[in-house]
């Protein structure tokens, strides 16, 4: 099976029926099914072969997802790229993988014109009846008629297999510089196959699109959905800054399943109202991405008490390859939640650095083999295939049960004065602290820094060191604590390490703004 | 000279230890148990004093009790001035 291939039957048996219900365009399964052929046919009347990288620079909507399904049914890798990324960075993705053709709105290409990046892009295919830039040579523009009037008839598919490349997902690795997570079919279906058996997705469900599509989370909600029948509710870049309107949009939707980064979940308890309204449609709730403070996860597991949580784990190199559902609220007195055990028809391996394997208890580098692990990195134009099983850099631990726990970031292994400082253990104290929203660890010349969000602007930073005292060993209390307004994010919404950690580097207070101080009580 | 010494010795770990957040601290706060002191910022502190109030600590000066709040630090640094007093 090739993802190309998911909408076909249901296009054929329920025609009517939305498949993506984006903010101002709605599309059925029959006419994503039209769409997606147009757009295969004129991506290959422009030169479009088998294998070539096509470039995706488009918000979420639903012509944003006939596109890519598009340029996949073409024989291409769809390379979603992240739309508020500047076009430098574009660039740099463009050259890597050799992306000549684009599909992109008129404004964006205004961005790249403007910035002057061209090369190495041939074809520019715009979405939507804006304003074309006038010049944008040596790479020809096609106007939006130019896929809204190309044929709709299917192309024939010619000798492709489930291990061809289906999309590349640019992350940008520990040193900043972006590389390509290459995906193949076969890869992405056996998460999204394993996801939907899970939870028994139907054409009943309306699935919420909330993470960006350069983002591994929205490979479940387009391609489990679309397999299934599900109806996708885009939900969009200007409704998830906002918790109120993320709960106004499940509500108004009777969105059934989630799948988001904690903070989102958390932005909805905290802005949204989410506990008092409610949000009685969801029936599965899935997070990933990063650790869910226990505090907020038993605030939304209260708030939503119909619903089904899945913590799910695994860096966009494996996708998701561990699972664990929630069998309740986790006690007031748990400190965190497994990650479960290997999914989607992994195996899970926790090797210690000599590469044996490490007793129940303790901590290791956690291995993954199996389906879902990437066919390699597309870096600096050439492609590299994946180290099998595949190091994963996360520590973790088996319990006697057999869930994993985890541990952190291998990479976030530090030494403070030769003491070896694990910075998530440090992060999970800090965010034991009830007065403590998020925070990030980090060192910088032999200091153990932090940076936290206060939950109140009564918290000091003396009742954060001296909680932190009671949870750590002396050398893991930070010497610094930062209390900021808030923390620079991603364009997937995860806290920004790098931003962060360069702003406190070079004492830039302006990104990192000091929190609000309220008067507390004198000690007795 | 007291309330100086004290107000230079809190000031200058609310500064360097508390990122200048003073609230909740006091001269009895237990820099041990706040997570303040450890090792290495005692061994920091130690050359401040020293500097600030040409004073020479010796390692019997320094202990869990003489370094368990700015107030027990005060007090020791005026028993060294005071001793020096007397020397001259």
């Amino acid at each position: 099976m090739r993802i190309d291939r998911l909408v076909t039957p249901w296009a054929a048996r329920a025609p009517d029926r939305i498949a993506v219900d984006g903010t101002d365009e709605a599309l059925t399964y029959g006419q994503l099914d039209t769409l997606a052929n147009r757009f295969a046919n004129a991506l290959r009347a422009s030169g479009v072969r088998p294998g070539d990288r096509v470039g995706v620079h488009v918000p979420r909507s639903a012509r944003t997802v006939a596109a890519m399904l598009g340029a996949s049914r073409a024989g291409a890798v769809y390379v979603p790229l992240d739309p508020s990324s500047p076009p430098p960075r574009m660039r740099l993705v463009a050259s890597d993988c050799g992306i000549r053709h684009v599909v992109i709105t008129p404004a964006l290409l205004g961005n790249w014109l403007a910035a002057g990046v061209r090369e190495p892009v041939e074809h520019f295919f715009l979405v939507g009846d804006g304003a074309a830039p006038a010049e944008a040579a040596p790479a020809a523009v096609h106007p939006w008629a130019e896929v809204k009037d190309a044929s709709a008839a299917p192309l024939e598919p010619s000798g492709q297999s489930p291990d061809d490349l289906a999309y590349m997902l640019y992350t940008s690795g520990s040193t900043g510089v972006p590389k390509g997570v290459m995906i193949s079919h076969r890869n992405a279906l056996a998460f999204t196959e394993w996801a939907a058996e899970t939870i028994a997705l139907s054409d009943a469900d309306r699935v919420a699109s909330v993470a960006p599509f350069h983002f591994d989370l929205s490979v479940f909600d387009l391609w489990a959905s679309l397999s299934r029948g599900s109806t996708v509710v885009i939900v969009d870049e200007t409704t998830v800054v906002s918790g109120r309107r993320m709960v106004d949009r499940i509500n108004a939707k009777g969105i059934t399943v989630w799948y988001s980064v904690p903070s989102a979940l958390v932005l909805m308890l905290d802005d949204g109202g989410l506990a008092e309204r409610g949000a009685p449609s969801l029936r599965t709730v899935f997070f990933a991405g990063e650790v869910f403070p226990m505090r907020h996860l038993r605030r939304a597991m209260a708030a939503l008490a119909r619903a089904r949580f899945y913590n799910l784990f695994g860096p966009t190199e494996t996708n998701v390859c561990l699972a664990y559902a929630l069998p309740s609220v986790p006690p007031a007195e748990a400190t965190a939640i497994p990650i479960g055990t290997a999914s989607c028809g992994d195996t899970a391996v926790i090797l210690d650095p000599e590469g044996k394997p490490v007793p129940d208890g303790e901590v290791g580098e956690l291995f993954v083999d199996g389906p879902t692990v990437m066919l390699g990195y597309w870096d600096a134009g050439r492609r590299t295939p994946a180290k099998r099983p595949y190091p994963t850099g996360d520590l973790v631990s088996r319990r006697p049960d057999g869930e994993l726990m985890y541990h952190g970031r291998r990479d976030h292994l530090v030494k403070i004065h030769g003491y070896r400082v694990e910075l998530g253990e440090v992060e999970a104290a800090l965010l034991g602290h009830s007065g403590i929203q998020e925070a990030i660890a980090m060192a910088v010349d032999q200091q153990l820094i932090a940076v936290a969000v206060p939950a109140d602007p009564g918290v000091s930073v003396l009742d954060v060191k001296r909680y932190c005292a009671t949870r750590l060993p002396r050398y893991m209390v930070p010497s610094e604590v930062r209390l900021v307004e808030a923390l620079p994010r991603t364009s997937s919404g995860k806290i920004d390490r790098v931003r962060t950690r360069t702003a406190v580097v070079a004492a830039d207070w302006s990104l990192l703004r000091p929190a609000q101080r309220a008067e507390v009580r004198k000690e007795p | 000279m007291e309330a100086q010494v004290k107000a230079d010795i809190q000031q200058h770990i609310v500064s360097t230890w508390l990122s200048g957040d003073e609230r909740g601290f006091s001269e009895d706060t237990d820099l041990q148990e706040s997570g303040i002191l450890d090792s290495f910022s005692t061994l920091a502190l130690i050359g401040f004093l020293d500097k600030t109030f040409s004073i020479q600590l010796e390692p019997a000066d320094i202990n869990a009790q003489t370094f368990r709040s700015v107030a027990t630090i005060t007090r020791l640094v005026m028993e060294k001035l005071g001793r020096n007093g007397d020397a001259r």
